[in-house]
């Protein structure tokens, strides 16, 4: 009898038994929607008919490989990340140092940014994997911590270890990694419980260095520019200006219903700039209104219950941790770039996770699903 | 860790807090002010700005200009834009055009563009114009004059049917090839190689795109594309060989023309020829002329009713390539294929001897008929290279009696057409697959057309069948056989060359701007004839023996053939009601075995082979080879 109840215990326990499929559903209708709008941009577009197949195929099959990434993550015990945080860790910083040396990293079109490897043709982003290791690295420190709450020294020796990568990544420069990577660090401290005071003053001294930054002319003038255009709009640079205004105009104009799939003429007729990669919301926006924007924001909040429900689930604090941060950096992704869409957020280049044009953010994300499946696998064992 | 859930609680209502911002921001946008957007969406407008690319430009062989482009300022009119006035327009715009009112009529008053498609009416105005309509534009509705490239021919009207030309594209064409892109203001390419290599000529047009306001203001430039020229063609023709057969065919076209006929009861019309000038180891053509010609030049801004009925109503027919486009009885210049399919079957032996007699009848044949040699006189027993020298008709007919045995005897055996099936292995019957336009087929006759061939009345013209008077006429290229001229030349060249039928071709690569090669010379000489090396061998010496005793011995007298060996077969074919037409098929070469050109004259109603065509051949042989030109002449009729 023992035997055979033990037996049934352990069955019960078996981790594949327990993977969230409502998280998986969520995540699938939104890649849906993401090639769905996809295709109405590039098939539309004068500019882009050569590219429409081609692009929904590619990002179709990153979501296939994305998905594989997700079996093969979960397969793993979280708890491995934990053992090799360190490693993580250094090797997220060392390719984030690579990437700057000139015939290693490759440059953008523009000339500007030097932000990733060109690998066999495939374009490996440093900065969006970097997310992923921070999240690893901070959750295994502060699930270290002994005391009730982390003390000053622990909270000093968190930043100084998120603040290598964090600059790194700034001066890449990648504002928008640099915002997502300070909001997951900020999450996963509410989470580990630092004091409010704490809290406070670290977010004092944040905005000083931004104060420090802006003075020493770190981040340059365009930048500078194009972050503040949502805010002035009448001063913003030209380039800038359009970009938000056709942004607003496609979403506006979009109304409470939309105006029907493949009828929407911001989107046809190509005014969005950037529209498949960061500005891909306006689709969603202008085509299906407010219904079929707050459809999609419908679905984040799902995703972000259950990685929430499942940090609170997990037995384990670097588990909690881990799936926090994860859900920090979801959630800030969607808000400044849907933010950023409507006209409340700066501009950066944030992708809109699983919408978004671009493999690495596609598999980054999936990578980030695998793992809150492990966790999620494994809360009874 | 005890406090996660609390601080989870934390985490989540900032999240929440993230949703209410959006949220309401979403229904601000999309609900409250979504009016106003609608309308910013509606004003929005793009403009497209279209720059037509340059058209690929036409070298000869050696890479001088045959087609360029030319700036030019072009009066373009668009009917539906006109208004209620458009006869006050046009009297105003041909004063100040300063062409007559007749011709600007002409132009326009054409079904075959869209009402609402400018039609360019003047090329190479003054700017002077351009300012003086842009200024009273009010007096010139549906007027406009723009900037544009047309074509620029630097040798005339050289080549003219080779080169073809562009035109407006028409409302059906439009219909049919605006998914490629073509725009109604497109000029396309017709007939030629201006035709056949469209696509490539054609180049890329480039878009540039605008956002404009209301107003009509450009917010801003969106894409650019450049666009990009079509590509270059190289020609196989040589320019100084075409302008050369040219002059010849022109020249002795006239000369025909002040000779009397055979019968001598009126002189030779000598209405249009050929002449032909194709390399016979590639099928590369060097020079092919067709006459009467036209100038590519009227083309340009569309033609005038004169010009339209030069081309296209006048029983000259300028417009056809008679190189190509016209089958032609072949005459006695069909021997040296027939001869040598009755050599392959073992009807004609090279060792043997055959009655070239006065009359020819077919064994067994009740219906009488007789066929005749060109001379009364009784020639006796000849070897087949005699048969061709002198032309022998008998000798021919008998071997046509032959192959129509053999055919008697095979009728359920698909190889019982073997003069048939010989004749289509040298590329009669189908066209040659030159590039250039509209190429005829040409004609084998077999049991299948006699069933169905009928006469001008519409009664069968063989009533009964297939009958041996097919065969024995097609053995001397008489009455019912025809070919181009291109075709002829062609068989020839496999002659010449040692048994390859190589295709003939007139674009030897094609270059982008660029420089790259988008199309490469390629070898089109794959298909082979099933004959050995002595027997083509052997029919060349009859060739050459024509040109120094034979029928064309008069008209080449005196040609140095110690330094350029020249074989040639005459033919002249019967055409009723029309004069008979003339040809010469030539080679000419280092020597009997390597012989380089094939040289080829036909003049429709030309009279005798040997006094009309051949001679064009000798002179334009005696221009490749830059030897002095001699004068022909007083050579009599009476050889075929």
């Amino acid at each position: 009898m023992d035997m055979v109840a033990g037996r049934v215990w352990a069955d019960e326990r078996k981790p594949v038994r327990h993977i969230d499929w409502v998280l998986l559903l969520f995540v699938a209708v939104l890649t849906v929607v993401g090639l769905i709008l996809l295709h109405s941009i590039s098939a539309t577009s004068p500019d882009e008919a050569a590219f429409w197949l081609v692009r929904v195929l590619k990002q179709g099959a990153t979501a296939g490989v994305g998905l594989l990434i997700v079996v093969l993550i979960a397969s793993f015990d979280y708890r491995f990340f934990k053992v090799y945080a360190g490693f993580i860790y250094l090797a997220a910083i060392a390719a984030l140092i690579l990437v700057k040396i000139p015939g290693i990293g490759a440059t953008d079109p523009s000339g500007v940014a030097q932000r990733w490897f060109s690998i066999a043709g495939i374009q490996i982003t440093p900065s969006e994997i970097t997310k992923l290791c921070v999240i690893v690295m901070l959750a295994a420190v502060l699930s270290e911590i002994r005391t009730p709450e982390p003390t000053l020294g622990d909270l000093i020796r968190v930043v100084a270890i998120a603040a290598v990568p964090l600059v790194l990544v700034f001066i890449q420069p990648d504002i928008g990694t640099s915002i997502v990577l300070t909001a997951v660090v900020v999450g996963m401290l509410i989470v580990a419980g630092t004091r409010l005071r704490h809290l406070v003053v670290l977010t004092v001294a944040g905005l000083v260095m931004i104060g420090l930054a802006f003075q020493l002319h770190v981040i340059q003038d365009f930048q500078v520019q194009r972050l503040t255009a949502f805010l002035d709009r009448a001063n913003a640079p030209e380039d800038a200006r359009y970009n938000l205004d056709q942004s607003l105009v496609a979403v506006g104009s979009g109304g409470l219903f939309g105006r029907g799939y493949l009828q929407g003429s911001q989107t046809n007729l190509d005014y969005v700039p950037r529209q498949h990669t960061d500005f891909i919301f306006t689709a969603a926006g202008e085509q299906f209104g407010f219904v079929g924007a707050m459809f999609i924001l419908l679905l984040y909040a799902l995703i972000l219950w259950r990685a929430i429900r499942i940090a609170a689930l997990s037995k384990d604090p670097f588990g909690t941790l881990m799936a926090a941060g994860i859900a920090s950096m979801f959630a800030i992704q969607m808000f400044v770039n849907i933010g950023m869409v409507l006209g409340i957020m700066p501009i950066t280049g944030i992708p809109l996770p699983f919408l978004s044009y671009g493999g690495s953010s596609i598999l980054v994300s999936f990578a980030a699903i695998g793992m809150l499946e492990s966790i999620h696998m494994r809360r009874f064992t | 860790m005890e406090r996660a859930s609390s601080r989870l609680k934390v985490l989540a209502l900032l999240v929440v807090l993230m949703f209410v911002a959006l949220s309401t921001r979403l229904w601000f946008l999309q609900v409250l002010a979504t009016t106003q957007f609608q309308r910013e969406a509606r004003d929005n407008s793009v403009r497209f700005a279209y720059s037509e690319p340059l058209r690929g430009k036409i070298y000869d062989d050696r890479g001088r200009p045959l087609v360029e482009n030319r700036e030019s300022l072009e009066v373009r009119v668009n009917r539906d834009a006109m208004g209620s006035d458009a006869e006050a327009v046009v009297l105003r715009l041909a004063k100040l055009l300063r062409v007559p009112v007749r011709v600007l009529v002409e132009r326009l008053q054409t079904n075959q563009y869209y009402s609402y498609q400018p039609i360019p009416v003047a090329e190479f105005v003054s700017p002077h114009v351009r300012d003086y309509i842009g200024e009273y534009q009010e007096l010139f509705p549906g007027v406009e004059v723009v900037p544009t490239s047309v074509r620029q021919y630097p040798q005339g009207r050289l080549a003219a049917h080779i080169l073809g030309y562009v035109g407006l594209i028409y409302a059906n064409e439009y219909e049919k090839l605006k998914s490629k892109g073509y725009e109604q203001t497109d000029v396309i390419g017709r007939t030629g190689v201006e035709q056949v290599y469209e696509q490539y000529l054609r180049g890329t047009q480039g878009v540039q795109k605008f956002i404009v306001n209301s107003n009509g203001d450009t917010i801003r430039a969106l894409g650019v594309r450049d666009p990009t020229a079509g590509d270059d063609l190289h020609l196989t023709i040589d320019l100084r060989m075409q302008r050369d057969a040219e002059r010849q065919l022109a020249d002795g076209l006239a000369r025909i023309r002040g000779t009397p006929t055979s019968d001598r009861s009126a002189l030779l019309k000598a209405n249009a020829g050929t002449v032909i000038v194709m390399d016979a180891q590639t099928g590369a053509i060097k020079a092919m002329a067709s006459s009467p010609s036209y100038d590519p030049r009227w083309l340009v801004t569309g033609l005038t009713k004169a010009q339209r009925t030069y081309l296209y109503k006048n029983p000259a027919a300028p417009a056809i390539d008679r190189a190509i486009q016209l089958p032609y009885v072949p005459g006695s210049t069909f021997k040296p294929i027939t001869g040598l399919a009755a050599l392959k079957e073992g009807f004609a032996t090279m060792g043997g001897y055959y009655p070239c007699d006065a009359t020819y009848t077919h064994p067994g044949d009740t219906s009488g008929t007789v066929f005749h040699n060109w001379t009364t006189a009784n020639l006796g027993s000849m070897s087949l290279s005699n048969a061709i020298r002198i032309s022998c008709d008998t000798v021919f007919d008998k071997f046509g009696s032959d192959f129509y045995f053999n055919y008697v005897q095979n009728q359920l055996n698909d190889t019982s057409l073997l003069l048939q099936n010989d004749l289509h292995q040298f590329g009669f019957g189908e066209p040659t697959g030159i590039d250039l336009p509209s190429e005829a087929s040409g004609l084998v006759p077999d049991p299948a057309w006699a069933a169905q061939a009928k006469m001008a009345d519409g009664t069968k013209l063989f009533p009964d069948g297939f009958v041996p008077g097919i065969d024995i006429l097609t053995m001397i290229g008489s009455s019912y056989v025809n070919a181009t001229p291109l075709q002829m030349a062609q068989a020839y060249g496999a002659i010449a060359n040692g048994g390859h039928l190589c295709r003939p071709h007139v674009v030897d690569q094609i270059e982008a701007p660029d420089g790259s090669i988008v199309k490469q010379p390629e070898d089109r000489c794959g298909r082979t004839i099933p004959y050995s090396a002595a027997q083509l061998a052997y029919i060349r010496s009859a060739l050459g023996s024509v040109v120094t005793s034979g029928t064309a011995s008069c008209t080449f007298a005196g040609f140095p053939t110690s330094q350029v060996w020249v074989g040639g077969k005459t033919g002249t074919a019967e055409r009723p009601p029309y004069q008979d037409t003339s040809w010469f098929v030539g080679m000419a070469g280092k020597s009997v075995n390597a012989p380089k050109y094939i040289v080829l004259a036909m003049v429709e109603q030309g009279g005798f082979g040997a006094t009309g065509a051949a001679p064009i051949v000798r002179h334009v042989i005696e221009d490749l080879y830059h030897l002095p030109e001699t004068h022909t002449g007083g050579c009599g009729g009476g050889d075929l």
